[in-house]
């Protein structure tokens, strides 16, 4: 079943190669004369309307978590996996919220990241440095996903896996990377935007054909679902449970709620999807958005489905089981076993790209991140915006780099571990960003310890869950048993509640003490402004450098 | 645009729209409320067509909730813009 088909090969080849060419052409498009200011590389030039912002944050938010790593977990567990339909679902109101207020204040201070926002409101360096070091560290795993989620595929096209050399046995992902990283470097945040309508074509397409087209082939939905009920509820001979279910039992609903609401809570605490924010070129545009973005989460679901299909496929379970167990090769595989060569490479071609686009939008936040809040901040306070931009494009590739570190040091049976990794670590952001959106209450010293305690809970505690059925063994899992509740919990969740309720005390305290709490550069109208995008606008080269403090 | 208290309209707006957006996410938030196979629509048990229907539902909800915030009218695209701090209700 595995073996190299030049068809599909030569497809994904010929589209991997158009959207590369798009890659490099992009850094033309919509282009200004002030090329080498991180507005421009790293925001577009702040001047996306409702139309691209709806590509944009599509391609931050769905990427290889929807095409791999979702419908992997569905394939391995069953209804667990769906907690991933209830996140997109709950995500757009809870961002409609708040995310306007951000992007109005980021716009009339030049903010160009979330810890740009959390120096100017609390006048606190240590504060930006925990939001910008958390940025970068909970992106890593989530490229990481982006990278499982291109492997799985040119492992079961079986391009170069076969090689027992490991430098030629990675050369295929190797090259991928390289493009990626070359027209990330030059075109920033213009590439993956343009790129984001050939990916978003590609996958409409391969969706709306895989969910209609497989389930006639394989003798309707009726029947997938029965033989994915069959697999599910057969025990496991390593655990000695069940595979799953199909629907969610009661001593999973905590973990199902908890890991949907967390996640959902976490994303557009992630640099990528706040730069899909602040790139938005009016404030309406945002919460227009929310109303039309459930669209992707229609195709997160039906995607998802495609874990049942591969349960339901001939063969499908079979060679994933042949091949290590490893689930995340279920939808490549039933693409390959359903699906005509040719389309086989459009398909294949749609989770590369897929995987490719977001991947280049966080690398690009998380470098902003460390160069305007670590390097201009600590490092070179009088760093030019040329010397930032150059900064942030070597430093972009830095980070992708750091997320191959994650790929070979993590191998968990679920890739999507690897997104509720980094949701563990960012949602600790949470209670400085969205807080301080509306109060001044919360003590910055009290929010760096409270984010510092949840942080290590948060790691230790996802470090000690072992893979299922694999005792000694770590970073199996992100949900874990609460004491005194008894319940499985997303430990997201439980490190957010550590973290507001030291935050909340130790802010009484040191208010108690009259402790200093710090500058606020910002007014209460800077969160509901809405400037007229100007051509060029002066914007200070460090938020709050050209203010009187 | 002659409609009294501009203020207070705008406040029920809000409180409409964050009961909208609060019934959006406790719809699939609740999970005993869907974690059953029946009554099944077609073949898809409960579980999957109950949150698929969110989808649109929740769609319509935070577009409605989008109706109701938008900033007081100003004319689109003409120079006066609808500066939220600096216009303050001449009273």
């Amino acid at each position: 079943m595995m073996k190299f088909n030049a068809v599909s090969f030569g497809i994904l080849l010929v589209l991997f190669a158009v959207v590369t060419v798009v890659g490099f052409a992009a850094a033309r498009w919509r282009r200004t004369e002030n090329v080498l200011h991180l507005h421009e590389w790293g925001l577009g030039g702040r001047s996306f309307g409702t139309f691209v912002t709806w590509f944009l944050l599509g391609g931050d938010l769905y990427t290889a978590y929807t095409f791999i790593a979702v419908p992997a977990l569905v394939f391995g567990a069953g209804a667990a996996g769906f907690f991933a339909l209830s996140y997109t679902i709950m995500v757009f109101p809870i961002v409609f919220v708040f995310a306007p207020r951000l992007w109005s204040v980021a716009r009339v201070h030049g903010y160009v990241t979330p810890a740009d926002f959390v120096r100017g409101r609390y006048g606190s360096r240590g504060l930006a440095l925990a939001v910008a070091f958390t940025g970068v560290l909970a992106t890593m795993p989530y490229i990481a996903l982006q990278l499982v989620g291109i492997e799985a595929v040119l492992t079961v096209l079986h391009i170069g896996t076969g090689s027992s050399n490991a430098f030629v046995k990675d050369l295929p992902l190797i090259i991928a990377f390289l493009a990626l990283a070359a027209y990330t470097f030059v075109s920033g945040l213009r590439a993956p935007a343009l790129i984001a309508f050939v990916k978003d074509a590609l996958i409409y397409l391969m969706v709306i054909v895989a969910i209609i087209y497989i389930p006639i082939r394989l003798g309707g939905w009726g029947h997938i679902f029965s033989v994915a009920n069959t697999h599910l509820t057969a025990t496991n001979p390593k655990t000695g449970k069940p595979n799953g279910s199909l629907v969610v039992l009661p001593a999973g609903e905590w973990a199902y709620a908890t890991l949907a609401l967390g996640s959902a809570l976490a994303l557009f605490m992630y640099p990528h999807a706040i730069t899909g924010v602040f790139a938005a070129r009016r404030r309406n545009v945002i919460r227009r958005n929310m109303a039309i973005l459930p669209a992707y989460s229609l195709v997160l679901g039906l995607v998802a489905l495609l874990g049942y299909m591969a349960l339901a496929a001939p063969g499908v379970a079979a060679t994933v089981k042949a091949n290590g167990a490893n689930p995340q090769l279920s939808v490549p595989l039933l693409f390959q076993s359903m699906f005509p060569s040719w389309f086989t490479g459009i398909g294949f071609a749609a989770i590369v790209i897929g995987a490719l686009v977001p991947a280049a939008i966080m690398s690009i936040a998380a470098a902003n991140l460390f160069t305007r809040n670590v390097f201009v901040e600590f490092f070179k306070p009088d760093a030019t915006p040329a010397l930032q931009t150059r900064v942030s494009q070597f430093v972009s590739l830095l980070v992708k780099a750091g997320a191959l570190v994650f790929v070979l040091a993590l191998s968990p049976s679920f890739s999507i571990n690897l997104q509720l990794l980094g949701g563990i670590w960012i949602l600790q952001t949470f209670p400085a960003i969205v807080a301080g959106l509306y109060t001044r209450w919360f003590h910055r010293w009290a929010l760096v310890i409270g984010w510092a305690a949840a942080m290590v809970f948060g790691t230790i505690a996802a470090y000690r869950v072992p893979s299922p059925g694999k005792p000694g063994t770590h970073f199996g899992g992100s949900a874990d048993t609460v004491p005194l509740i008894g319940h499985t919990v997303y430990i997201a969740i439980s490190a957010f509640v550590i973290n507001l309720v030291i935050s909340v005390v130790l802010t009484l305290v040191f208010r108690a003490f009259r402790l200093p709490a710090g500058t606020d550069e910002t007014l209460p109208e800077h969160y509901t402004a809405d400037p007229e995008p100007a051509a060029a606008e002066p914007v200070p080269v460090i938020a709050g450098a050209t203010e009187t403090g | 645009m002659a409609h009294p208290g501009p203020e207070r309209r705008r406040t029920s707006a809000w409180i409409l729209a964050s009961i909208l957006l609060l019934i959006a996410v406790a719809g699939t938030l609740v999970v005993p409320i869907y974690a059953r196979s029946t009554p099944a629509l077609g073949s898809f048990p409960f579980f999957y067509w109950y949150q698929l229907i969110w989808v649109p539902v929740v769609a319509v909800l935070s577009g409605i909730a989008y109706l109701l915030t938008r900033p007081a009218k100003s004319a689109p695209g003409s120079g006066g813009r609808s500066a939220a701090g600096g216009a303050g209700d001449a009273r």
